[in-house]
């Protein structure tokens, strides 16, 4: 399973930014122009979409492609 | 100390009635009203001015990441008000000498709103989104406004007061140029259910919400919430003639005071100390003033108490005075109100025409004034106009200006 192909379509709904315009191992923050508070509104709208509630560490995520690994990550682990 | 003369050579607006200062004067000449009923499943009907915004023109979605309709307003408002000053106002000077001075009454009301209703869920950006201060930042960021950025959160008068400390700073040299205004939005269901609570708003019988506002009127009562922006660019009149700037009208006094009596009562000795501040300060008589853009919130205590403010300083001359409450057509904007009707003020001299007071059939003899009506707008001798904000709290402003 890869939530990245999800993340990057919740981000152009979201954002309006495309896939293309985002590398998935570029930083989120320098290149894709998502600041702190942008990551914090996205990893929130992370958790509606999937249904999941993210770990704290988060916060050290800085490209799409390990945001799209930790996901993956919580909703194996999830409980059917 | 050498003191500057304060020009108005920007003018914004985010309205009910637009986004175009020349046609919102056009709508209030005409008398045509914002107000419409909203919030059909609320207990008690309940009716306000909303605007149709399209946050596109300013914002890319990731921009508004957090940023709150109140902000979003501002941001536009000032903006435009930039513009029409000719964005040279900004771009040609030191970003350390412009300052933002902002009025916004409650913050970001449905950021909050959305937060409470989120059954558990609650945006991680509600508090930055919900912060009164947000508006002002925005906008500074949005300008790359460097100097004070500041807030003033003084119910009703907050607009007006950001107005009087802009032009303070204005008038010493603190600054070059001040982008002075505010915003509020708060027309969500939680907080019209606060205000019907507090037993201020107008009454209206189905179909007619428009003319629900009638100020100074025997059938008067009470007020409808607005939403909007406004936002006046502030120089010396040296640096605008300078750069061949057009200036609207001269912010000539401004006057401060406060009731110190009751919280939400207002007070006629208290409002009359702010008219008289302002006089003074402007070097003017009652007389040399033709028009009050009043408070009037069509509340039945509100407007006897200034009129008789109004009274106790013109004396003989007040049947000279013409008045009119632009609250009947745009409602009552609350931290934009101040800014919105300094800015219709201001359209009024210069075009020299006045908007009417709206839906006043019946004037009561106790708010015995020289009301605008619809008929008879023109004022070609006007020299002088004034803003009167009074505020819970007890905080008086006014804004007098002069032609330019």
């Amino acid at each position: 399973m890869s939530s990245l192909k999800e993340l990057q379509d919740l981000i152009h709904e979201k954002y309006g930014i495309e896939p293309s315009k985002l590398d998935p191992h570029a930083s989120m923050r320098e290149t894709g122009g998502l600041d702190s508070l942008a990551l914090a509104e996205f990893l929130f709208a992370i958790e509606d979409h999937f249904g999941i509630t993210m770990p704290d560490e988060d916060a050290s995520i800085d490209t799409l492609a390990e945001l799209a690994l930790l996901v993956d990550k919580v909703r194996t682990a999830k409980p059917a | 100390m050498n003191r500057h003369e304060v020009a108005v050579t920007g003018l914004g607006v985010m309205a009910p009635h637009g986004d175009e200062h020349a046609a919102l004067f056009q709508a209030l000449l005409q008398g045509r009203s914002a107000i419409q009923p909203v919030f059909s499943e609320l207990p008690k009907p309940a009716a306000a001015a909303t605007l149709a915004f399209d946050e596109t023109r300013w914002f890319t979605k990731l921009q508004l990441a957090g940023v709150d309709r109140v902000s979003q307003l501002a941001v536009a408002a000032a903006d435009l008000a930039l513009r029409d000053a000719g964005l040279a106002v900004v771009s040609d000077a030191d970003p350390e000498r412009v300052g933002i001075y902002a009025g916004c009454g409650m913050g970001g009301a449905a950021a909050l709103e959305a937060a409470y209703r989120g059954n558990g869920r609650v945006s991680p950006l509600t508090i930055p989104a919900f912060m009164p201060n947000a508006p002002a930042a925005h906008v500074a960021m949005r300008q790359g406004v460097l100097g004070p950025v500041l807030t003033y959160s003084v119910a009703c008068a907050s607009s007006s007061v950001a107005i009087a400390e802009a032009a303070k700073a204005i008038q010493r040299g603190e600054v070059d140029v001040a982008i002075a205004g505010g915003s509020e939005a708060l027309i969500v269901p939680g907080v019209v259910l606060a205000w019907q609570a507090m037993q201020t708003l107008a009454t209206f019988q189905p179909g007619e919400a428009a003319g629900a506002v009638r100020p100074f009127a025997s059938d008067r009562s009470g007020f409808a919430l607005g939403e909007g922006a406004a936002f006046l660019v502030l120089e010396s009149a040296e640096r605008a003639a300078r750069r061949g700037a057009r200036s609207y009208a001269t912010l000539a006094g401004w006057g401060l005071s406060s009731d110190a009596t009751h919280l939400t009562k207002p007070d006629a000795p208290g409002q009359a100390r702010a008219l008289r501040q302002a006089l003074r300060q402007a070097g003017l008589q009652p007389r040399d003033v033709g028009y009050c853009n009043a408070h009037g919130t069509a509340t039945r205590i509100g407007d006897v108490v200034e009129r008789n403010a109004l009274a106790q300083v013109w004396g003989d001359d007040l049947g000279e005075l013409r008045v009119s409450s632009t609250k009947a057509l745009h409602g009552h904007m609350l931290g934009a109100a101040g800014a919105i009707e300094a800015l219709i003020t201001v359209l009024a001299l210069h075009h020299r025409q006045l908007p009417p007071n709206a839906h006043c059939n019946e004037i009561d003899p106790a708010c015995d004034l020289n009301l605008v009506t619809q008929d008879d707008t023109a004022a070609p001798a006007l020299e002088a106009a004034m803003s009167n904000s009074f505020a819970f709290g007890g905080t008086n402003s006014v804004l007098l200006f002069r032609r330019a």
